[in-house]
C-alpha cells in the first residue's frame, strides 16, 4: 500500500483520536502543570481557514438562495430593538398606535398620515397586551399627543406573567434600558435585514425548524400552542404587511394560520395546582384590576391633553366565533368604555367597516388595510374631536 | 457589550486590524485600554468611571503596601485595599440583601424597621473586575509581585476586554509580564484564536440558548409541582446550559485575548467527567476555585490543620464562593452544599482511599456518575429564584409529585437527552486531554469540517443576542 493512502486510512481511524490513551505530556493530571503560554496545535491553519472560508461562504450563499426560491423575500426581524427605535420617535404631539398585531396589518401608515397630517408611529406589539405600552405613554409627562389603541380581549385582559404582558413589558423595558451596545447592533442589523433573507428570526432558524419536528407528545402534556409562520413584511417603520402568499383563504398557508390561532386564541385550562373556583376567582379580580389600570392611565393620559380611542379590528371566520364565544363583547369591550369614559369604534358597529374578511381569520390582507384604514379615519377623527375626558361619573365595571 | 452581537463583531474587527497595524507596543497598550473601556462603557458609561477610580486605588494601594517596610504597615494597607474592594462589591451587590435580611432579623425580636429599597444598578462584571484589581494589591502583600510603575498597564490588566465583564478572573501577576514586551504571534495562533471563538460562540449560541435554555427556562418558571422526568429533565438541561454559556464565554474570552497576542488560563477542563467534587473544581470555574484557594483557602490553613478544622475552612470557602455568584440564600446553600460534598468526600477518600478496589474502573464510574448527580442537585439552588421553586423542583426529581404535570414536549426531551448525553460522552473521552492536543491529532479534514459545521450553525441559529448567565454576577 501506497504510504500516503496508509497515513490517510491511519488518520481516518477517529475513534482511536477520542479512546487512545494519551501520552503522559498529554495529560492534565500527572503531567506537566499548565502552561502559562498556551500550546498552539502544529497544523497547517491557512489551508484550514481558506477550507472553512469556503465551506462557510458557499453554505450561506446555498441557504440564502434555497429561501429566495421558497418565495421569502428580505424583511425585518420585529424585535425589542426595532420596537424601541420607533419609540423614540414619539415626539408630544404625536400620532401613537399601540395594541396587538392587528392595528400592526390593519392599518396603513401613509392613509393615516394623509388622514390626520401627521406621520404615525407603530408602537403595537404582535400577540402582546397594550397595556404596558399604554402605562408607559400615560407615564410619560412630555407625550400628550393621540393614541390609537386596539383592543383583543384575550390580549388585552391577559394577566401579569403571561406572554402577552411579558412581550410589551420587554418591548418597554428595552425602550428605558437600552445600552449603546444594543443600539449599535439595532443600526448594524437593518440594513443586513433588508438584503438578505436567511436572516428571519422567525422563520428561518434552527430553533424554528427544530420546532416543526413532529413527535408525539406525551398523554395530558400541557405543551403551548403552535406560533404562527412567517406570512408578513416589515419596514423600517414597522409596518406590516401580508405576505401575497397568505393573502388566499383557501391557500395552503392561510389555511394553516386559521389552524393555529384557534388554540392558540382558547383560554389555557386552569392550572392543576390551584382548585378551579379559587383560579376564576383569581382571572375575574386580575381582568377587574386591568380595567382600573388601563382606566387610570387613560384619564392620567387624557388629564394632560392626551386623546385616546380604542378600536375593535375586524376578525372572521373559527376564530370570530371563538373570540364572540369566549370573550363577549358585553363582558369586554362595553366595561372598556365605561370604566375608561374613553371613545371607542367597534368595527361592526360600521356598515362601511364590517364587509372585510380576514383570509387567515385574524389580520387584513395589505390591499384591504388601505382600504379599512381610509374608511376607518372619519370614523376616528370625529370620536377623537368629540371625546370629552371626564373620568368622574364612570359608573364601575360589570364583570 | 456582548460577544454574540453584531455590535462586538465590528469592534473585535476594528480593534484587532489597529492593534496589529500600529508598530508602537506603547501606543497599541493605549488601543487596548480604550477599547476596552469602550467595551465596558457601552453597557453603562458612568460605570466605567466607577471601574477606572478602582483600579487607580488599588494601583496606588498596591505601591504604598510595596513601599512600607514594617508588616504592620503592609496589612494596614492591604486592609485597606480589601476593605476598598468589598465595600464597592458589598454595596452594589449586596446592599439590598443585606437591608432585606437586617429588617428580618429586626422583626424577630419584634421591631418594625422599613429600609428604603436602594434602587442600585448593578455594575456589570463588578464580581470579576473586583476581584482582578484585588488579586493585585494581595500578591504584592504575598510578596509573589512587584508593583507595576504604569498605571496604563495596571488599568489594562484590570479592564482588558475579553475577560473584563465574565472572567476568567485573570490575576494581575499573569497579565502584567504580558505588557512587558510586544507580543509576538506563533505559527496559527491568531486563527486557533479564532477558532476558539468560534467554539466558545456555538457552545453559547446554538448549544446553551437554542437547545437548552428555552427548557429549562420553562420548567424552573412553572408554577406547579411536576413529574419526575420534567422535573430532571429541567435540572439536567440548566447544568448542560450553564456550561455551554459560561464555558463558552470562556472560551471567547481565550480565543480573543490569543488573537491580540496574550495568554490567559482555561477555565474549564471538562467538569462533568469529574471523579469526586474536589476534582470538579479542578475543572469547573479553574479561575475562581484556584483564587479562593489561594487567597482565602490557604491562608485560613488549608488541609494543614485538625481535619474538623479543615472541614469547617472548606465550608466556608464555599460559603463564600456561593455568596460571591449572588446577593441570594439560594447561592449561600448551593455553596453549602458543595462544602459540605467536599467534606464527605474527604472522609471518604480516607475511609476508602487505600482500599484495592477504589481504583476499579466499575467504581470510578460510579464515582463520576455519583459527582454528576450531586452538582446537578446543586444546581437545583443555583438556578432557583427561592426556595419554594428549589423545594417543588426537588420534590418532582424525588417522586414526590407522581400527579404533577408535564410541561416538556417530546422533542424538548429528546433534545436535553442527546445534548446531555453528547456532553457526557466528549467530556469523558477528552477528561485528561487539552482541546490541543486533540486538533493536533484530528485529520485536518475533520477540523475543517468541525469548524465549518460550528460556524454555519451559528449563523443559521441567528442567536437572539441573549446575555451571558454568568454577567449578572
Amino acid at each position: 500500500m501506497p504510504l500516503s493512502i496508509s497515513n490517510f486510512k491511519r488518520r481516518l481511524r477517529l475513534p482511536t483520536v477520542f479512546f487512545r490513551r494519551p501520552s503522559r505530556e498529554e495529560q492534565i493530571h500527572g503531567g506537566p502543570p499548565l502552561e502559562f503560554i498556551r500550546p498552539i496545535p502544529e497544523i497547517p491553519w491557512r489551508g484550514i481557514t481558506v477550507g472553512v472560508v469556503l465551506v462557510v461562504v458557499a453554505a450561506v450563499t446555498a441557504w440564502e438562495l434555497y429561501c429566495r426560491s421558497i418565495g421569502y423575500g428580505p424583511t425585518l426581524n420585529d424585535n425589542e430593538d426595532l420596537w424601541t427605535s420607533r419609540r423614540r420617535a414619539v415626539r408630544p404631539e404625536s400620532l401613537v398606535i399601540v395594541g396587538d398585531s392587528r392595528p400592526l396589518f390593519d392599518l396603513d401608515l401613509d392613509e393615516l398620515e394623509h388622514g390626520f397630517g401627521k406621520r404615525p408611529i407603530q408602537l403595537a406589539l404582535a400577540g402582546s397586551s397594550a397595556y404596558p405600552v399604554l402605562a408607559d405613554l400615560a407615564n410619560d409627562e412630555s407625550f400628550h399627543g393621540t393614541i390609537i389603541c386596539s383592543f383583543v380581549p384575550a390580549l388585552f385582559l391577559a394577566p401579569p406573567g403571561t406572554p402577552p404582558m411579558d412581550t410589551g413589558e420587554k418591548a418597554v423595558h428595552r425602550f428605558h434600558n437600552q445600552t449603546l451596545a444594543q443600539r449599535a447592533s439595532e443600526y448594524l442589523s437593518v440594513p443586513l435585514e433588508e438584503h438578505l433573507v436567511f436572516l428571519k428570526q422567525e422563520d428561518l432558524t434552527l430553533s424554528i425548524y427544530l420546532g416543526k419536528l413532529r413527535l408525539r407528545n406525551r398523554p395530558g402534556a400541557l405543551v403551548p400552542p403552535q406560533l404562527p409562520p412567517y406570512f408578513q413584511t416589515v419596514d423600517r417603520e414597522r409596518r406590516t404587511r401580508m405576505w401575497e402568499r397568505c393573502a388566499d383563504p383557501n391557500g395552503p398557508l392561510a389555511r394553516r394560520i386559521q389552524q393555529i390561532w384557534l388554540p392558540l386564541f382558547t383560554p389555557p385550562p386552569p392550572p392543576s395546582y390551584i382548585p378551579k373556583q379559587v383560579f376564576m376567582a383569581e382571572m375575574k379580580k386580575a381582568i377587574g384590576q386591568r380595567f382600573e389600570d388601563v382606566a387610570a392611565a387613560v384619564h392620567k393620559f387624557q388629564q394632560r391633553g392626551g386623546k385616546i380611542a380604542f378600536v375593535r379590528f375586524p376578525s372572521s371566520g373559527g376564530l370570530k366565533q371563538l373570540e364572540e364565544h369566549d370573550t363577549p363583547r358585553a363582558n369586554t369591550w362595553d366595561p372598556l368604555l365605561k370604566m375608561t369614559s374613553a371613545p371607542g369604534i367597534y368595527y361592526s358597529d360600521y356598515a362601511d367597516l364590517s364587509g372585510f374578511k380576514c383570509p387567515e381569520w385574524s389580520h387584513l390582507t395589505a390591499g384591504d388595510s388601505v382600504e379599512f384604514t381610509r374608511r376607518l379615519i372619519p370614523h376616528l377623527r370625529e370620536k377623537l374631536h368629540s371625546s370629552v375626558a371626564d373620568r368622574s361619573d364612570a359608573p364601575k365595571p360589570t364583570l | 457589550m456582548l460577544f454574540n452581537s453584531l455590535t462586538f463583531v465590528v469592534f473585535f474587527t476594528v480593534v484587532v486590524t489597529l492593534y496589529w497595524s500600529i508598530r508602537g507596543w506603547e501606543m497599541r497598550k493605549n488601543l487596548l485600554v480604550v477599547a476596552s473601556y469602550i467595551f465596558y462603557g457601552a453597557w453603562n458609561p458612568p460605570f466605567a468611571a466607577l471601574l477606572f477610580s478602582t483600579t487607580a486605588m488599588d494601583f496606588w494601594l498596591g505601591r504604598q503596601i510595596a513601599k512600607a517596610q514594617e508588616k504592620r504597615r503592609r496589612r494596614r494597607w492591604l486592609v485597606a485595599s480589601v476593605c476598598m474592594n468589598l465595600s464597592m462589591l458589598g454595596f452594589f451587590k449586596y446592599g439590598n440583601f443585606l437591608l432585606q435580611n437586617f429588617q428580618w432579623l429586626l422583626a424577630r425580636v419584634g421591631i418594625i424597621y422599613q429600609p428604603p429599597h436602594l434602587d442600585i444598578l448593578l455594575p456589570v462584571g463588578i464580581s470579576f473586575y473586583t476581584f482582578h484589581s484585588l488579586s493585585y494589591t494581595l500578591d504584592i502583600y504575598r510578596g509573589v509581585l512587584r508593583p507595576t510603575r504604569s498605571l496604563r498597564d495596571f488599568v489594562l490588566a484590570v479592564s482588558f476586554f475579553p475577560q473584563l465583564v465574565a472572567g476568567p478572573i485573570v490575576r494581575a501577576g499573569d497579565f502584567l509580564p504580558q505588557l512587558e514586551h510586544p507580543p509576538r504571534l506563533r505559527n496559527g495562533q491568531f486563527l486557533w484564536g479564532l477558532a476558539l471563538m468560534t467554539l466558545g460562540l456555538f457552545e453559547k449560541i446554538v448549544l446553551a440558548d437554542t437547545l437548552l435554555s428555552g427548557s429549562a427556562d420553562r420548567v424552573f418558571g412553572y408554577g406547579g409541582p411536576l413529574v419526575a422526568l420534567d422535573s430532571w429533565a429541567g435540572v439536567l438541561a440548566f447544568a448542560g446550559q450553564i456550561f455551554f454559556d459560561f464555558a463558552g464565554y470562556s472560551l471567547c474570552a481565550i480565543g480573543a485575548a490569543l488573537t491580540l497576542g496574550f495568554h490567559l488560563k482555561d477555565n474549564f477542563r471538562f467538569p462533568y467527567a469529574a471523579i469526586g467534587f474536589s476534582d470538579f473544581w479542578r475543572r469547573w470555574h479553574i479561575s475562581l476555585s484556584t483564587f479562593l484557594r489561594d487567597y482565602l483557602y490557604i491562608p485560613l490553613g488549608g488541609n494543614q490543620v485538625r481535619p474538623l478544622r479543615a472541614a469547617s475552612n472548606l465550608v466556608i470557602v464555599m460559603f463564600l464562593g456561593g455568596l460571591w455568584h449572588g446577593a441570594a440564600w439560594t447561592f449561600v446553600v448551593w455553596g453549602l452544599l458543595h462544602g459540605s460534598y467536599l467534606v464527605v468526600e474527604r472522609v471518604c477518600r480516607g475511609l476508602f482511599e487505600h482500599k484495592p478496589w477504589a481504583g476499579a474502573l466499575p467504581v470510578r464510574v460510579l464515582a463520576g456518575f455519583a459527582t454528576y448527580s450531586a452538582v446537578c442537585i446543586a444546581w437545583v439552588f443555583f438556578r432557583a429564584s427561592d426556595f419554594t421553586v428549589a423545594s417543588r423542583m426537588l420534590g418532582g426529581m424525588f417522586g414526590q409529585h407522581p400527579h404533577g404535570d408535564a410541561i416538556l414536549s417530546t422533542r424538548e426531551l429528546v433534545q436535553i437527552a442527546s445534548v446531555t448525553a453528547g456532553m457526557i460522552l466528549m467530556h469523558w473521552t477528552l477528561r485528561d486531554q487539552t482541546f490541543e492536543t486533540v486538533v493536533m491529532r484530528l485529520p485536518r479534514v475533520a477540523v475543517t469540517a468541525i469548524w465549518s459545521v460550528m460556524a454555519c450553525a451559528i449563523i443559521f441559529t441567528q442567536g437572539s443576542s441573549n446575555a451571558f448567565i454568568y454577567f449578572q454576577f
